[in-house]
């Protein structure tokens, strides 16, 4: 009983049961992470020495020893490999039913956040940038921090696949009153937290992407999704122009490679020293611990900048490499949600899809110059913990549900034209059907 | 990979656009790694890439002390403290920090130079020492910071200014030996091109990183005696204080080698503030710069012309008249009465311009000064002696002084009839103390010298200068004895009671008449004395020449009077400073 859980799907046109055995997990996603940590370890202990000067020189200190940020990214790397084993052996129906719970508990913590930071300004508790007015951390001492709008995030994951699935049986995946209202009311309050709260674009982004994610995989229609698209956009772009420093990063990115010599804006900076960073590595590098880049010049070099340190010192082979990683891990999570049968497992793998991919392509889209900053990490490569003990755990979440998937797609079966039909199809319905 | 994506799921929509996505980044990648390469590579490096001059220390100056080299001009590392107005937000703590710790050399105006919050660069401190540059950071002020810059130093003050010369505020050297020999003491900035982090902080990455090393300027040792110097100096300022001169020169010289023992000119100035000199006269070495004619001091030379050519003896005699016609020209004795038939001693002793005429007379046809006379004279005091040719004696400004050729039209009998007893001819103190070291060492002629040698960087060694041009045989040495006996007898005969008794001392006393505008004044005379001092020939000979030049405008000073005490106050002091054994 233990190894083999029934399911109920259906395969091709006929409705039936289908028994799904659990089976050997998808060992590739941990082939795949394993090597993007390893890689970002190997970044790490390549210029760590140079960051640790940099940062030295700055505070006048000799607190950061030269492995200083690859012992830290060693701890970071344990914390998330621990999340990852947590979440592939935690039963995830656990996970499904305290979904609404984990949810609460991501909008209390933005909440207890707001609160904390931008009304009582409790330095000791929040951490605040941008002059104290994007609050986006919770201090823990000597553990770190957290960032809550990552919880808020898995609990949005697993919450919606729920509901999302749920809406599916129901055939009601489209109805406005019934799931998108309901889903946008919930979107909207996540979004009012991370973007407008927190000022956090590229978290809230990530989190678009994992609703987008699911709302295509569960199979919501063309004409609704792209009438999500158009208000996505809309209020994209009203969150740009209501923001200055966004209004900036966008005008620096329009103003393109002419801005190499011109201006002196943050971000315009940022991305040129991102672009000179990669461009200079050229075919295959300037070696490891040869970056100069990371010595002061490129700004968040360890944190968000990593993937151009990474082309300064692989060059193209090498970010070609971590770019074709990528996209494996990436096509291993669609081949997973796309073979399982069960609707939950199948949105939550989607989600753990949109946010992997939500992360690398905003990332490296800025680093290369082609969309503008949005400050987010490099997921299993940047330094730091919480993004990377986040995305370790939902990876892990899709690789505990890869156990669950058959051979063969569940395409048709997300052809939902008639799905109403067969509500009521359930679990204790077909259950004894196959038992002999 | 097999995906098994079943053709029209929503997946393999999203692997599409993810492969979509993921080749794009790659043809980007491409671009910006492969095709911009060049590009990017110029730019980092551009930005990396930093050239950092390594200063080469300015050489240090040394004096003797009686044998020993001791720094008379050292460098010191100062900082300048500025500040950007724009970062400051308060401006006083910054004015009290700075106000209480670089005290005098904090600027006045500190609240309006911070004021100026459009400039991003403010001085507010100069000369700041090391300890108050550090005391100074320790108040991590924002927006104050240092430059580091090295200045001269004066241990010794105002000594030996002229000869010294400074080093101006665009580092380069001025006047003296500073001046003369600035590209020696400034040395060659090495070099540093490294890849360079943010901070300006060189890094050991990169593969066009060059490194040449500073190469320091010379030590450079004088061959100034400091105490001679120092005493030269005093002897001057209070002889001159005695008689109410003006301006006043002193060289001191080594016969034996030519060597400068000091040189000093009144006024002076400070070189370590050499700014807030007003007269830039005071910056002149007159020793070498400032032409004139020396007067009866050149009769010296003139008698040594006509022992070595063999036209007078010691005891020789001649018909004084206290006149002499040359030419339309009459010429008279300053001092009369000694008429008669006398020795050229006696016309030593006393002066007489006559005697000398008729020195010049012999080396021509017995009764006038002839072409011949002239090509003899000129070529004694010109040729031989070096008059009015540049000694190249390393220091600035030196100036060359004119000896009239008799080819030249002005160069007549009239000419070299005034020449022998020192008029009609414009030389410096440098020349005539050659000249006459010539004529008492033997008849060598040594070319003037200031340099020692090149002390080496750790102060252990002196790397001794190539002996300069020497002339050997310009008298002979039976010539330069009899004249060296003779300037002797001069001084003894009325002036050596003062000297300090067991040594062989000489000189001969100069008061010249001075041109303005062409003609020879009598308002306005210089005081000159020229002698020697040391042992008698057996045991040594002279050690070292003294040249005296006092002057005033409008004023009539004489050698005698006015220039011969200054020389027997550094003579005998001298005499005791060189330890010499006195005899009987």
């Amino acid at each position: 009983m233990q190894n083999t859980r029934r399911l109920v799907g259906k395969v091709g046109n006929n409705v039936r049961a289908v028994v799904v055995r659990r089976h050997r997990p998808d060992y590739q996603i941990v082939l795949y992470m394993g090597l993007l940590m390893l890689l970002g370890l190997v970044i790490m202990y390549a210029i760590g020495p140079q960051r640790a000067n940099v940062l030295n020189n700055s505070y006048g200190t000799d607190f950061y020893t030269s492995t200083y940020f690859f012992m830290k990214q060693g701890v970071s790397l344990l914390f998330a490999i621990a999340a990852f084993v947590i979440m592939a052996t935690l039963p995830y129906s656990f996970i499904r039913q305290n979904a609404l719970k984990i949810l609460f508990v991501g909008l209390g913590a933005c909440l207890l956040l707001f609160v904390a930071g931008n009304i009582l300004h409790m330095d000791t508790i929040a951490k605040c940038e941008l002059g104290g007015t994007a609050c986006r951390w919770f201090n823990l001492g000597p553990l770190g921090s957290i960032q809550p709008a990552e919880i808020l995030k898995f609990g949005l994951l697993v919450y919606v696949a729920g509901f999302l699935g749920m809406r599916i049986k129901q055939g009601l995946v489209n109805d406005r009153d019934k799931t998108l209202i309901p889903l946008g009311a919930l979107i909207g309050l996540a979004t009012l937290f991370i973007i407008v709260i927190q000022k956090d674009m590229g978290t809230g982004l990530a989190m678009l992407a994992i609703m987008a994610s699911m709302l295509m995989v569960g199979g919501v229609s063309k004409k609704v999704g792209a009438m999500l698209i158009v208000v996505g956009v809309v209020a994209g772009l009203l969150f740009v122009v209501t923001s200055p420093h966004r209004v900036e990063r966008v005008t620096t990115f329009l103003a393109g490679d002419n801005s190499m010599t011109s201006g002196d804006a943050d971000a315009n900076y940022h991305i040129n020293h991102a672009k000179i960073a990669i461009g200079s590595g050229g075919l295959d590098g300037v070696g490891i611990g040869n970056s100069v880049q990371a010595t002061g010049y490129l700004p968040e070099a360890i944190n968000d900048s990593v993937f151009a340190i990474m082309g300064e010192t692989f060059g193209f082979i090498g970010l070609t490499i971590i770019l074709l990683i990528f996209t494996a891990l990436l096509l291993r999570l669609l081949r997973i949600t796309d073979h399982l049968p069960d609707l939950w497992m199948k949105l939550a793998v989607a989600g753990v899809f949109g946010w992997l991919a939500s992360h690398v392509i905003l990332n490296v889209a800025a680093m290369i110059g082609v969309v503008p900053l949005t400050g987010v990490t490099l997921p299993l490569l940047s330094f730091g913990g919480t993004s990377m003990i986040f995305i370790a755990g939902a990876l892990g979440l899709a690789f505990q549900l890869s156990r669950y998937t058959i051979h063969e797609s569940t395409h048709k079966e997300t052809n939902y034209e008639n799905i109403g039909s067969r509500r009521g199809v359930g679990r204790t319905r077909y259950a004894g059907t196959r038992r002999n | 990979m097999q995906l098994d994506l079943a053709k029209g799921s929503r997946p393999r929509t999203l692997a599409i656009l993810v492969l979509i996505i993921m080749a794009v980044f790659v043809v980007r990648l491409f671009y910006l790694q492969i095709i911009r390469n060049d590009f990017y590579m110029s730019a980092a490096k551009q930005e990396q890439q930093r050239q950092f001059v390594l200063p080469a220390a300015r050489g240090e100056i040394y004096a003797m002390d009686a044998g020993k080299p001791v720094k008379i001009v050292m460098n010191e590392t100062v900082y300048t403290v500025f500040a950007d107005p724009k970062i400051i937000k308060e401006s006083q703590p910054v004015i009290d920090v700075i106000q209480r710790i670089a005290g005098g050399n904090a600027r006045a105006n500190l609240d309006k130079l911070l004021a100026k919050k459009e400039s991003r660069y403010q001085i507010l401190a100069t000369k700041v020492s090391l300890k108050q540059a550090e005391m100074i950071k320790d108040e991590n002020l924002s927006g104050v910071g240092f430059q580091r810059e090295t200045q001269r130093v004066y241990p010794e003050g105002q000594l030996a200014a002229q000869a010294l010369g400074f080093v101006d505020f665009e580092k380069k050297g001025q006047y003296g030996i500073e001046g003369a020999q600035n590209e020696r003491l400034t040395g060659k900035d090495g070099l540093l091109q490294t890849v360079a982090d943010v901070r300006d902080v060189p890094l050991t990455i990169g593969k066009d990183n060059i490194h040449t090393p500073a190469d320091n300027g010379d030590n450079i040792v004088m061959t100034i005696d400091r105490n001679i110097q120092s005493h030269a100096e005093s002897a001057l300022a209070e002889g001159m204080k005695r008689s109410g001169a003006t301006n006043g020169s002193v060289m001191v010289m080594d016969p034996q080698t030519g060597k400068v023992l000091a040189m000093a000119n009144l006024p002076t100035y400070d070189p370590s503030k050499y700014g807030q000199v007003l007269d830039a006269a005071a910056f002149n070495n007159a020793t070498i710069s400032a032409p004139f004619e020396p007067g009866s001091d050149i009769k010296t030379l003139t008698l040594a012309i006509g022992l070595d050519k063999g036209v007078v003896e010691p005891d020789s005699t001649y018909n004084n008249t206290d006149f002499i016609k040359v030419e339309d020209r009459t010429i008279s004795n300053a001092t009369k009465g000694q008429t008669g038939t006398i020795t050229y001693q006696r016309a030593l002793n006393y002066s007489l311009n006559t005697g000398f005429v008729t020195i010049a007379q012999k080396l021509g046809n017995g009764s006038s000064i002839t072409r011949g006379a002239r090509d003899t004279m000129y070529d004694y005091f010109h040729n031989k002696f070096g008059l009015g040719v540049l000694t190249d004696i390393e220091l600035a400004g030196e100036a060359q002084g004119t000896i009239v050729p008799p080819t030249d039209q002005d160069g007549g009998a009239v000419r070299y009839s005034n020449m022998s007893f020192g008029q009609g001819m414009d030389v410096t103190m440098v020349q005539v103390c050659a000249a006459f070291s010539t004529i008492i060492n033997g008849g060598t002629y040594y070319s003037p010298t200031i340099v020692e040698g090149v002390m080496s960087d750790d102060g252990s060694k002196i790397e001794v200068a190539p002996a300069k041009e020497s002339r050997q045989n310009v008298i002979s040495s039976s010539a330069s004895d009899k004249v060296r006996a003779m300037i002797h007898e001069a001084r003894s005969t009325f002036y050596s009671s003062n000297d300090t008794a067991g040594y062989y001392t000489g000189g001969k006393t100069g008061t010249s008449q001075t041109l303005r505008d062409g003609k020879y004044i009598d308002s306005e005379t210089v005081g000159t004395y020229l002698g020697f001092g040391g042992n008698d020939s057996s045991s040594g000979g002279p050690k070292y020449v003294i040249m005296v030049q006092v002057s005033g405008k409008n004023m009539n000073l004489t050698g005698s009077v006015d220039a011969l005490p200054i020389f027997t106050d550094i003579s005998n002091w001298t005499l005791d400073y060189m330890k010499l054994q006195p005899k009987g």
